[in-house]
């Protein structure tokens, strides 16, 4: 095993930590702080890369203002979606998930009926790097440095603006929140636009990589749903950085062996086997950790 | 003895966890039976073979009926577990194709097979007492990867003995249940029969099972689980073996499913078959037997003729009729309306107990 | 410590030195309690002792960090709390959590699991006593709230318990039903049934009058008959503060 194949293996698994990081993030935030598992998100991430490859196509903006565009379309799209219907659900979890996925299936065949089965990519841009006998594609490097910022961007904002202190109240204990001046719909719109926009920004930079079908959110919630059902909702940060790290290895040491398709179904024996001994997830038990901790300290 | 037990049973299939009781129910519900089975005598082969394919998916229905509405799991994985059933008696019955008797053991490994798979599935999931939107989520992902398995397995080295499981074409020449010469073949009287009879067998006993002892401790695992806990229950256990039932109901409609087409392919257990299971259980009432019933063949007749003249906007009605009665009739539709249809009669205004006093929109999440 | 004057002699319960933290508070701490069979005790506090803590342990809903109970000579320290009931240790919830959009008949079906409802002789004459036995056909959730109060006390009846623990049997009753309700306890007790009962009403308290242990802190602060208690200055000061 040469030194170039070990980092072609690490190359793979920052690539995979950047795709469950991207696809999950957006989902994991909106249920840690709303609670609500938004079974549209393929969909959002499929507008996001549809929006990227239509301006790219039709308007010929420069590809990095295509991709804001996404993000600031699928943000407010994710807006609209809040009032009108996610509003409905706050305390209604499992109605809140029927009710997205309906409003996935009508979107995803939405587009195929008025765009068609697939569209032109944008193209990728062609930077490669090599080393010894391997070259990587420079840019799902970016994506990896993309990914990693956002996370921490995301960290930055609950734990040092006004805001993101505020969303973290309104995670804990809501009522309590409201009752202190603070207006938790107001935080749960934003909370839900944001989501949107991370899930469009995701379509966005994946849009050059991949074929664009109006069913191509199901590649990304394939994955999402797991990071998210073993990083839980206790803590959406922790939850994805723990889980996205634990994921990938599984994943690109089990394709490394054997093949993409066993790395998949190694991911969801070990979500089951996580939750089985983790019912809360990574977040969840870390949480856990940390209170017993404390509790120890006290005495 | 025998007299007892049969006395015993009676007052359960009336009983009031479930809509539709009393004289006039059962006159109804009668009637229409023997139309059901009269239609027989008079319908061509044509029609007959294509009512029963509707009737074939009420098991499948009914079981996440059980599992949602009287269990409260939500679960996507009622097309998995058809589509593993059909695989499953596709490769018995084609290995043994020879055999008298090998299509009833293939129906019975196809059925088996897939409940155990749901048992493992379900320890997993229902010891470790995880949140609720757990199980939607991991079935669905279940659905996806079997979906794309199967997909990929074309070609001569995918076969298990003899048969080939034919990748993204699907399995093809499964051989119908036989009974000796009676072949209940997608094109018989017999084939209809046998899934009338089925559909009905299936109700009955479901009815039986929800307003027996065991039925309230599974309402009761939904409406309060600590509570049922600290009753002595053993609730994990009692979700684990609701599941399984469930996904050996959609099994039993994955058999009758290959036995009518003669073949099974990955697209049965995909992401958009793994909807419509939830799609007709939503839109009829999940807390109704009969709800989900009438809800279940309606939807099918339904996507069936839209097939005909406009099937790509079949999937994104569905979603426009999943997303509406989510928001405006959150008990199901054949359900509000029993719900009117009482009012309106100025009868008894108090709903069956299987159907929450209030609904979850009201309800605080657990 | 030692059991109450009331008993067969047998004990049917024995907690020791059993200890529960929750964040940095000892909720219970190192408690030793004996209860014999066919006994009828009262558990007293100040808010905060610890009195809900000790029970929820008893019916396993906590683990302790040390210390065992044993039931009917049998150690169920950390067995589940449905194996619990099984054995015959049934708890009545301060708040109460019955099946609300269930008919009183499906809620008792229900609790009796298994059971044959002729065999229950305590839960027959129960329903009858406080009223219940015509209201077969009412939504739970429409009882007026001490009726609510009585159908969970049945329904932990219904699982045939040989130890019954009534959590704040009277919050939210009026003095009336209290009298009801502390009658019904005596009465029951006088069947047979080992009872303890956690409360805060004092009126309640003393209709019973029977052996009373005090709990301040997670500690056991005193144990005697209730003119004992009553008549301890100490126990009144942890009550109404220091004179």
């Amino acid at each position: 095993m040469s030194f170039a194949y070990l980092v072609s293996l690490l190359y793979q698994y920052a690539d995979n930590i950047a795709f469950l990081l991207l696809a999950a993030l957006g989902l994991m935030i909106i249920l840690g702080v709303i609670n609500v598992i938004n079974l549209a998100h393929g969909e959002l991430i499929m507008m996001g890369a549809y929006i990227t490859t239509l301006t790219y196509h039709h308007i010929h903006l420069p590809l990095p203002l295509c991709m804001i565009l996404s993000v600031i379309i699928v943000g407010l799209f994710g807006m609209f979606l809040e009032r009108t219907v996610i509003r409905r659900f706050y305390n209604d979890k499992l109605g809140a998930l029927v009710a997205t996925w309906g409003i996935g299936l009508i979107l995803s065949q939405g587009f195929l009926l008025l765009l068609g089965p697939s569209m032109q990519s944008v193209p990728l841009p062609e930077w490669t790097v090599s080393f010894g006998a391997y070259s990587f594609g420079g840019y799902r490097l970016l994506l990896f440095a993309i990914a990693i910022l956002v996370t921490l961007g995301a960290w930055w904002f609950f734990y040092n603006t006004r805001l993101g202190v505020q969303t973290r109240a309104t995670m804990q204990n809501a009522t309590m929140t409201q009752s202190l001046g603070v207006d938790t719909g107001r935080i749960y719109l934003l909370t839900f636009a944001g989501g949107s926009a991370l899930a469009g920004l995701t379509g966005a930079l994946y849009a050059p990589t991949t074929t664009i079908v109006p069913l191509m959110g199901t590649t990304f919630v394939d994955v999402a749903f797991i990071t998210v059902v073993v990083g839980g909702g206790a803590n959406p940060i922790i939850g994805a950085l723990t889980s996205s790290a634990l994921l990938s290895m599984v994943s690109t040491g089990l394709s490394a062996a054997m093949g993409t398709f066993i790395g998949r179904i190694g991911l969801l024996i070990a979500a089951l086997v996580v939750i089985r001994f983790l019912p809360q997830g990574f977040s969840g038990y870390i949480l856990d950790m940390k209170r017993r901790r404390m509790a120890r300290e006290a005495e | 003895m025998k007299r007892n037990r049969i006395f015993e049973i009676l007052p359960l299939l009336n009983g009031p966890m479930e809509l539709g009781q009393g004289r006039n129910f059962w006159i109804l519900f009668c009637l229409f039976s023997l139309v059901l089975f009269g239609y027989a005598l008079v319908g061509s082969v044509f029609s007959l073979s294509n009512l029963a394919i509707f009737f074939a998916y009420v098991p499948m229905g009914l079981g996440l009926g059980l599992l949602w509405g009287y269990g409260g799991v939500l679960s996507f994985g009622q097309a998995a577990f058809f589509g593993i059933s059909g695989y499953v008696y596709g490769i018995v019955a084609g290995n043994l194709i020879s055999t008298p008797g090998g299509t009833l053991l293939a129906a019975a490994c196809g059925v088996v097979g897939t409940m155990t798979l749901a048992a493992a599935f379900g320890y997993f999931v229902f010891y470790g007492q995880v949140s609720g939107w757990i199980i939607p989520l991991l079935t669905l992902v279940l659905s996806l990867i079997l979906e794309t398995f199967m997909g990929q397995t074309a070609g001569y080295q995918w076969r298990v003995g003899s048969v080939l499981l034919g990748g993204y074409n699907g399995m093809t020449g499964i051989p119908s249940l036989n009974l000796g010469s009676l072949q209940f073949s997608g094109a018989t009287v017999a084939y209809y029969l046998l899934v009338i009879g089925t559909m009905l067998i299936v109700y009955l006993g479901l009815r039986v099972l929800v307003n027996s002892r065991y039925g309230h401790a599974v309402a009761g695992v939904r409406e309060d689980p600590e509570r049922t806990r600290m009753l002595g229950y053993n609730v994990n256990l009692i979700q684990v073996q609701v599941f399984t039932l469930s996904a050996g109901l959609a099994g039993l409609s994955g058999v009758l499913y290959v036995s009518w087409g003669n073949y099974m392919n990955p697209s049965s257990m995909g992401l958009l078959a793994a909807t419509l299971p939830v799609i007709w259980t939503a839109v009829g009432g999940r807390n109704s037997l009969i709800a989900v019933l009438i809800s279940t063949v309606t939807l099918r007749y339904l996507a069936d003729a839209l097939a005909v003249r406009g099937g790509e906007y079949a999937f994104l009605i569905l979603g426009a009729l999943l997303l509406t009665t989510m928001l405006f009739f959150p008990t199901g539709i054949v359900v509000s309306l029993a719900r009117r249809w009482h009012v309106w009669r100025k009868r008894d205004l108090r709903m069956p107990s299987s159907i929450p006093a209030e609904t979850n929109q009201e309800r605080e999440d657990s | 410590m030692s059991a109450g004057p009331e008993s067969d002699g047998e004990n049917l319960l024995q907690i020791e030195d059993l200890t529960k933290s929750f964040g940095g508070i000892r909720a219970v701490n190192h408690v030793n309690l004996t209860l014999s069979k066919g006994e009828l005790r009262c558990l007293i506090g100040p808010n905060g002792a610890g009195k809900s803590t000790l029970f929820s342990l008893l019916s396993g809903l906590h683990k302790p960090e040390a210390g065992r109970i044993v039931f009917k000579g049998e150690d169920i320290t950390f067995l589940p709390p449905f194996r619990r009931v099984r054995k015959g240790l049934c708890q009545k919830f301060q708040t109460t959590r019955i099946y609300r959009g269930l008919t009183v008949n499906q809620n008792l079906l229900i609790a009796r699991r298994d059971h044959d409802s002729s065999e229950n002789g305590p839960l027959s004459w129960a329903l009858k006593t406080l009223g219940l036995d015509d209201q077969g056909d009412r939504l739970a959730g429409e009882l007026p709230h001490s009726a609510q109060q009585w159908l969970e006390i049945c329904m932990a009846l219904a699982t045939l318990p040989d130890l019954l623990l009534l959590d704040e049997p009277t919050a939210g009753m009026t003095p009336d039903e209290t009298s009801l309700t502390a009658e019904f306890a005596i009465n029951l007790n006088a069947q047979g049934m080992t009872i303890f009962v956690v409360e805060h009403d004092m009126a309640f308290i003393r209709q019973i009058a029977r052996f009373v242990t005090v709990l301040h802190y997670g500690c056991i602060f005193a144990e005697g008959t209730l003119d004992q208690i009553e008549s301890n200055q100490d126990v009144r000061c942890i009550y109404l503060g220091e004179q």
